[in-house]
């Protein structure tokens, strides 16, 4: 933003806690498993299937019950699916990158396609949890033995303890054809997980 | 190199809040990473005929129990272009404060003729309107009294927004001491819905509740 549309800019309304009560109504079976589009149809997205599953946790251990988690990520050639990108030749029309979750307990498991290396990233699925309690708070979860995580810009600005608490590792499962990679998710206190400043810097 | 964002601050009186508030300070996204943080939602949604409508289950069912009225605004980004064609979620508790959530353990009267559960989608202006059923507030924490003060909650979702919020009304008494109100300070104002007068509407009372989605909110300019 330039000085001039500074001043000019209209005051955001405050983000609030989610609340415990959000409709489990509302979920969307197609934004639960990103490698199909709709259940039914023929049709998904290209790539290898995982699964990431883990806990969230809150500052005691507990489990973080009632929470919506939210997934995003590019496709299996690295292109998120972006306005901007709706014409790239490496785009997957059955991959619109985005999945919801409304977990009861705070155990969550998403089914997607392993992200592609983005320009200038090593592959990450960027995790948004809302819940009871707190506003947004967001990080990116990586995978072990990515060749392009040695530079990558955000697991850089990170220490080697921190850059392990954002690593899922694989734990030798498939699920369906798909292999399980784990990760929890500590909100507060010991071993809290790193979340990251979505403002605009 | 520190990357150290904002400290979340802890809502006083909020258990939830001490139990899931991370406590280190957010890390700032490095300028290269910026852009893999902000998701572009597809615009889905199977949306009930009558679902702006909460005041009744359907069209031919009995008026709720409660004062009805209306909420409407505009979606905007902070240069005050309108965001269009976003969904609109929207839950709110009874007349008696009661959510008909399977989670909602309170106790207090259900209502048979409120759901309390809707969705609408926000016009090419980026205008979105519904009418509910004004919630009753309740005693979110017993032991000390602390109520949690009228509101309703609304998700906004799709291109360039993604922001959960709560619209709040003018002059409740315990808007000052909600833990949410209390970390937003000045803020809070921005939260309250404006009332206005419906002559020709059937509830009444509207509230107008502009949302301007920004900063950490606004994750994507078309």
């Amino acid at each position: 933003m330039t000085q001039e549309q500074q001043k000019n800019a209209l005051a955001p309304t405050n983000e609030d806690t989610c609340g415990p009560y959000f409709p489990i109504c509302f979920r969307d079976e197609g934004l639960e498993d990103l490698t199909r589009i709709d259940p039914g149809v023929v049709a998904g997205a290209s790539g290898k299937h995982v699964i990431l599953q883990g806990k969230v946790l809150d500052r005691h251990g507990n489990l973080a019950n009632g929470i919506v988690i939210e997934f995003w990520q590019a496709n299996s050639r690295g292109i998120y699916h972006t306005p901007a990108n709706l014409g790239h030749p490496d785009i997957d029309p059955w991959f619109d990158g985005y999945g919801r979750q409304r977990s009861a307990t705070g155990e969550y498991s998403f089914r997607t396609i392993m992200p592609g290396v983005a320009r200038g990233r090593a592959p990450n699925i960027t995790v948004t949890i809302f819940s009871d309690g707190i506003n947004r708070i967001v990080t990116q979860v990586f995978f072990p033995n990515q060749a392009a995580n040695d530079a990558d810009p955000l697991l850089l600005s990170l220490d080697r303890e921190d850059r392990a608490r954002l690593t899922a590792r694989p734990d030798g499962r498939t699920g369906d054809g798909a292999e399980v990679y784990v990760l929890d998710i500590v909100m507060a206190g010991d071993n809290e997980t790193p979340f990251f400043d979505d403002l605009a810097s | 190199m520190t990357m150290l964002g904002r400290q979340i601050a802890i809502g006083p009186t909020d258990n939830t809040s001490d139990q899931r508030t991370p406590r280190k300070r957010l890390h700032l996204i490095p300028h290269k990473a910026r852009e893999s943080f902000v998701p572009v939602i597809p615009a889905r949604t199977a949306i009930r005929q009558n679902e702006w409508d909460l005041t009744r289950i359907s069209p031919e069912r009995p008026r709720a129990e409660g004062s009805p009225i209306e909420v409407s605004g505009t979606l905007r980004n902070e240069n005050g272009t309108p965001l269009r064609n976003a969904l609109v979620e929207i839950w709110n508790a009874n007349h008696h404060g009661r959510y008909r959530h399977i989670e909602d353990h309170s106790g207090l009267k259900l209502d048979e003729n409120f759901f309390g559960m809707g969705r609408v989608l926000v016009d090419g202006d980026g205008n979105y309107r519904f009418w509910t059923i004004s919630p009753g507030a309740y005693l979110a924490r017993p032991d000390i009294g602390r109520w949690r003060p009228k509101h309703i909650h609304l998700s906004v979702s799709g291109g360039s927004a993604r922001i959960i919020t709560q619209m709040y009304f003018p002059g409740e008494p315990n808007n000052e001491k909600d833990p949410m109100a209390i970390l937003m300070g000045d803020a809070f104002e921005r939260n309250i819905g404006k009332p206005y007068e419906t002559p020709d509407q059937d509830v009444d009372q509207g509230f107008r509740f502009d949302i301007i989605v920004g900063g950490r909110n606004a994750v994507f300019f078309e």
